[in-house]
């Protein structure tokens, strides 16, 4: 087998070992039979081909038959035998289409679906025939690796957080091999393996170079895993992931680009957010709309309140229960209002936010589900990615007098027993039990205790919370008092489950930020509050967060629950004059109107920490490329502050002797000595400077210098090469002459006016240089880039000089000889 | 060497003189002469460096007559040697008679006594007649029978020869040759400078109209002139590495000898003085090598066989021998520490 066919076979192997990545694609192994049976029918055509000896466009037109004619076989539409028709190829269109459809629909990873089945083995098929061409016909097979980092991409670009590394490392197996295969191709072509020491070796031998090849190879793979973890991200590499362990909820998706907000409200932790990413966009009917919701933790530890799968009815069969009608919430007033949600590609969670009390849905993709006791809409298979649905909702509105007549649960109620479970803990119930004191309904209690968490009680908000070794979680929030929303949810859902009410953690987003007649939710939205269940009214939502955190909140807009810190200011909140005076610093709840000033506002006050840390990203990025841009700039720099100081020397001092004609010195038995006074001295090493001036500008406009030519001659060369004009023609002779005579005569030229002269010629290179050669010499002044390879391969010389004395030294050194000479 | 009469004016002439002087040397031989002012200045530069000068080229270029013209255009003694096989050594340096009124030896002088001799057809004598040659011209004496004369300064050799005609020639000996300062070819003429000879020399030779524009005392101050030309030692440097190189060459047998060096320095001046500078530029070492070098090397086997001339490999030798720079010139302020530019290659 000739080494183009082999060659042509270790490209589909490698194209095979490349598609690992797309197993975390899919759900089953069918694609890869399908890919696998696509990458042999093309290789074999590519055989074929070339066995034949087509010229390579015959061999191209040849594999990508063998792709069509393959993927008839695979994805037939039933109108054709083996060969396709036209039909096949609308078939193949409907295919396609099926596969943009899909990938809207599905998360991964995606089942077996014809079309995504389709695309795979397409786009594998055409990576097989561009990788074989490039190795086999064009012999550039390391831009094979440019296909297979496509290949790669696609589990990038899908998954946000982390991607598998071994199907990576598979595939980059795949790469290496074809690296090696080519290359011992080439050493075979070639027909004979150097080794270093003239002894001749078979091709697989391992040669004596190869042990710095390995070398060198370790060090690359060393350096390409250990350089990303020094880069700065802005959404998070690998250092950002081990530093941020915060879960999302609360203040934003913690984890930088997760796409999904993790349904636990912890009782301690730490946020940290980095950069904000739209991620809704609401248009609602109604006026200050509470908060946006789509999840609910009611499961209790005492790490903190935990999410248990939501379950119910899909959404095609069977319509979304009317709270009206139910008996658990038929006592509070309701409102229906309509809204239109779009969700942005950030946010992928497979829970849909929405506004509580859903009674109608519409233009959601995918199969999605309502679950009516936690009043979720969650799909098993969807996300909502890019979803954009209407939903009409009712908006229940409650007052402290009517939520006082609920009654309690029995103590057997279902719901009681399953919602007011709580781990053991003595601090937690004697604060519940001093707070409670005397409160009869279960509105007194809750209220009480939804007032404990007041800026009056000193709680405030915080990014992180304080720990305390050896007290719980929940002990350490209630005596440091500082937290974030996920704290102050659970906790008070903690405390109203003690005193007897079921209680949970609801998660969704606040207001956002109004843009026109909508809302604009970002990822610092994301909220977490108590919902709390009183007989007759269903879940009522209590928030007891400080508003301080918290951008877009609504606390306070409700009766039953109105911000405990509002009330604490002296001034009366129904003073408006004196509102703003107190607002900004001592009750920011005033914030409630959601405007686009106060809620950048708080967000500023939200995040203090996080906003630094963009700020000081940006400013790290942005002193990075102002690094580099002024390392680049610095050949540039060097060239001008060089013709700089050389033009002060060949400006120099006014002349001394009277200009004198360089053409008319003659043999002048006048002056027999050498001039050596100080003018003479200067005049040197002025024409010097402005001749170096000058061969560096040479060098810069390409124009080639041979040493073996004198000035006279470089000077009519560089005249005829680069098409001067007369100015800049006798500019150069001029030059010519001086440094010359600099060189070469008694005396030198003196008072000419080297500078100027320099200026034309320089001027007249530009003129007649392309512009490329134009811009190189300024930005990357070829001479002094020269001079610095020089200077470089000049000190490298010298160390190994050095390190070859040293050696022979150390070789030479023997102790016996000291004996022998002490002898 | 240079015997000055007593009485005469000495030292270098003022550059105008020189010049004046010079350029009315080559306008007369030019008349003759015609599209050759490379060759004519060659010539008179050889002249100023006190050399001699072997003119080699096909039959019918004229190179007798550049030799005559140059003869005529200073007035001064002028001896011809047709050098023929019969031709003895006392026939060019000179015989002892018995005179018989006397009854002692005189001695005769031959053909050498003179300021400038012509050679013609040089080797067609044999080689003893030929090394005749060797004392007179480097040592500018000639000694027979055990007396040794003097000969008078400015003493020229212009020899011609043709390197076609094999028959019956004795090829110069290398001592012979290397004591040739330069050797020219005339080449053909170019078509106008053809027709205007056809039109000028039809019905007279205008040799026969050339007058002399120079006495021997004045070629004597020119070549002092000359000689006060300054080489810098950069030049100095570079002749040496230019002879070295022909030592060094693997392509010749016989490198140039110590007395060419010496040669081709005082050409150079001439040539630079010639131009109207006081110093020598490499350029004029480079102009030089060919019509310096290359009568005197023996070329190697391998590159006889190669059909390699003399010529192209010395100025081979020309186009890769880089300039040395290192020290530009000994009375130049230190330089600012950078490498010098010729280092850096393409």
């Amino acid at each position: 087998m000739t080494g183009r066919r082999r060659l042509g076979m270790v490209a589909a192997g490698a194209t095979l070992l490349g598609s690992a990545p797309l197993t975390a694609i899919f759900d089953s192994w069918t694609w890869l039979l399908q890919v696998l049976l696509t990458i042999v029918m093309i290789a074999g055509a590519a055989v074929l081909t070339r066995t034949l000896r087509f010229p390579s466009w015959a061999q191209a037109l040849g594999m990508v038959v063998a792709l069509v004619v393959t993927l008839t076989w695979i994805f037939p539409s039933g109108h054709e035998t083996l060969v396709p028709m036209p039909a096949t190829f609308a078939h193949f269109a409907e295919l396609i289409k099926q596969a943009g459809e899909d990938t809207r629909a599905y998360a991964v990873p995606v089942p077996d679906r014809d079309g995504l089945l389709f695309v795979a083995a397409l786009g594998l098929g055409v990576v097989a025939i561009v990788i074989d061409l490039l190795t086999a016909v064009f012999r550039r097979p390391a831009l094979a690796g440019l296909p297979l980092l496509a290949i790669y991409s696609i589990p990038v670009a899908v998954y946000l957080d982390s991607v598998p590394v071994t199907p990576f490392v598979v595939a980059a197996c795949g790469y290496l091999w074809l690296l090696v295969a080519d290359n011992v191709d080439r050493v075979r072509r070639f027909g004979r393996r150097f080794t270093g020491d003239g002894r001749d070796v078979d091709v697989w031998e391992p040669s004596p170079l190869a042990a710095a090849g390995r070398r060198l190879g370790l060090a690359g793979v060393i350096v390409a895993v250990l350089l990303p973890l020094a880069v700065p991200t802005v959404t998070g590499g690998l250092l950002s992931q081990l530093t941020q362990n915060g879960p999302g909820a609360g203040g934003g998706l913690g984890t930088g680009g997760g796409g999904k907000i993790n349904l636990f409200a912890s009782l301690s932790g730490q946020l940290n957010q980095t950069a904000t990413v739209n991620l809704l966009t609401v248009k609602t009917t109604e006026k200050d709309p509470f908060y946006l919701r789509f999840g609910v933790a009611d499961l209790l530890t005492s790490e903190g309140f935990g999410n248990q799968p939501p379950g119910g009815t899909p959404l095609n069969r069977g319509s979304l229960p009317d709270p009206q009608r139910e008996a658990a919430s038929s006592q509070a007033r309701y409102q229906r209002y309509h809204a239109d949600i779009q969700v942005s590609d950030a946010l992928r969670q497979n829970m849909a936010p929405v506004y509580s009390y859903l009674v109608g849905i519409d233009n959601i993709s995918g199969s999605w589900a309502y679950d009516p006791n936690q009043l979720v809409l969650f799909s098993s298979r969807s996300t909502t990615r890019k979803q954009k649905y209407s939903i009409d909702y009712l908006r229940p509105q409650y007052t402290p007098t009517e939520l006082r007549s609920a009654p309690s649960l029995p103590k057997d109620d279902p719901v009681r027993q399953m919602y007011t479970s709580v781990p053991d803990n003595a601090y937690v119930e004697t604060q519940v039990a001093k707070l409670i004191k005397g409160k009869r309904t279960d509105y007194d209690k809750v209220r009480a205790i939804y007032d404990f968490f007041s800026v009056k009680n000193n709680f405030a908000y915080s990014l992180s919370t304080q720990s305390d070794g050896g007290l719980s979680a929940i002990e350490s929030f209630l005596r440091n008092k500082i937290g974030y929303c996920q704290q102050y949810a659970a906790a008070m859902a903690w405390m109203a489950r003690v005193a007897g009410v079921p209680a949970r953690v609801a998660f969704g987003f606040t207001r956002g930020t109004a843009d026109g007649d909508s809302y604009v939710i970002t990822n610092r939205n994301a909220h977490a509050w108590t919902e709390v269940y009183l007989q007759g009214f269903g879940w009522v939502p209590f928030d007891a967060t400080p508003t301080t955190g918290v951008a877009g909140s609504a606390r306070g807009n409700s009766d039953w629950a109105p911000d405990t810190d509002r009330a604490t200011t002296p001034t009366a909140s129904s003073s408006a004059a004196a509102a703003p005076g107190t607002g900004s610093s001592a009750a920011p709840g005033l914030n409630n109107r959601p405007e686009a000033g106060n809620d950048g506002d708080n967000s500023a006050l939200a995040d203090p920490a996080s906003a630094d840390t963009q700020n000081w990203t940006g400013l790290l990025i942005f002193g990075v490329i102002a690094t580099l841009i002024a390392l680049l700039l610095v050949p540039a720099l060097r060239r001008v502050l060089l013709r700089r100081r050389r033009h002060a020397a060949t400006a120099g001092p006014p002349p001394v002797l009277a200009t004198a004609d360089p053409t008319e010195p003659g043999p002048a038995g006048a002056i027999t000595a050498i001039a050596v006074s100080t003018e003479t001295v200067q005049a040197r090493a002025d024409a010097h400077a402005a001749w170096d001036e000058l061969v560096d500008t040479m060098v810069d406009y390409r124009i080639t210098i041979d040493p073996t030519e004198t000035p006279r001659v470089t000077a009519q060369r560089l005249v005829k090469e680069a098409l001067l004009g007369p100015e800049p023609a006798t500019a150069v002779e001029l030059l010519g002459t001086a440094e010359e005579r600099a060189r070469y005569a008694r005396q030198p030229m003196q008072g000419a006016e080297l500078t100027s002269a320099l200026h034309q010629v320089r001027a007249g290179l530009s003129h007649s240089a392309t512009m490329r050669n134009r811009l190189r010499a300024v930005l990357f002044p070829p001479s002094i880039l020269l001079e610095w390879r020089l200077a470089i391969a000049e000190a490298s010389t010298r160390v190994m000089e050095a390190a070859t004395r040293l050696r022979d030294g150390m070789t030479r050194f023997n102790p016996r000889r000291l004996l022998t000479k002490s002898r | 060497m240079t015997t000055p009469t007593w009485g005469e004016p000495t030292g270098p002439l003022p550059s105008a003189e020189f010049r004046a002087a010079t350029q009315a040397i080559m306008a007369n031989i030019e008349q003759v002469i015609e599209g050759k002012s490379a060759t004519v200045r060659l010539a008179v530069a050889v002249l100023l460096a006190e050399g001699h000068l072997l003119i080699e080229d096909v039959p019918g270029v004229g190179k007798t007559k550049l030799a005559k013209a140059l003869a005529r255009s200073i007035d001064c003694s002028v001896r011809r040697i047709q050098f023929t096989p019969d031709l003895l050594p006392s026939d060019v340096t000179g015989v002892s008679v018995y005179n018989q009124e006397t009854r002692d030896f005189e001695f005769k002088p031959g053909a050498v006594f003179a300021n400038l001799v012509v050679g013609d057809e040089i080797n067609r004598a044999s080689p003893k007649t030929q090394s005749a040659l060797l004392e007179c011209m480097e040592e500018r004496q000639v000694t027979v029978d055990g007396t040794t004369y003097e000969l008078q300064a400015p003493f020229m050799v212009v020899a011609t020869q043709n390197p076609i005609e094999m028959e019956g020639t004795y090829p110069l000996p290398e001592a012979q040759r290397d004591r040739f300062t330069a050797r020219i070819a005339m080449g053909y003429p170019d078509p106008r400078a053809e027709l205007a000879m056809l039109s000028g020399q039809s019905d007279h030779d205008p040799l026969n109209d050339l007058r002399a524009v120079a006495d021997a005392a004045m070629v004597r101050r020119l070549i002092e002139t000359a000689r006060a030309v300054h080489a810098a030692d950069a030049v100095q440097q570079y002749a040496i590495a230019l002879v070295t190189a022909t030592r060094e060459s693997p392509e010749i047998r016989l490198g140039a000898s110590p007395r060419s060096t010496l040669q081709l320095m005082r050409t150079a001046k001439a040539v630079a003085a010639l131009e109207g500078r006081d110093y020598v530029l490499p350029d004029d070492l480079q102009a030089l090598a060919v019509p310096v070098f290359a009568h005197r090397i023996i070329p190697t086997a391998d590159a006889q066989l190669a059909r390699r001339t003399t010529d192209t490999i010395v100025s081979e030798i020309v186009h890769r021998l880089p300039l040395p720079v290192a020290n530009r010139n000994p009375y130049d302020a230190p330089r600012d520490g950078r490498a010098p530019y010729e280092s850096r290659g393409r």
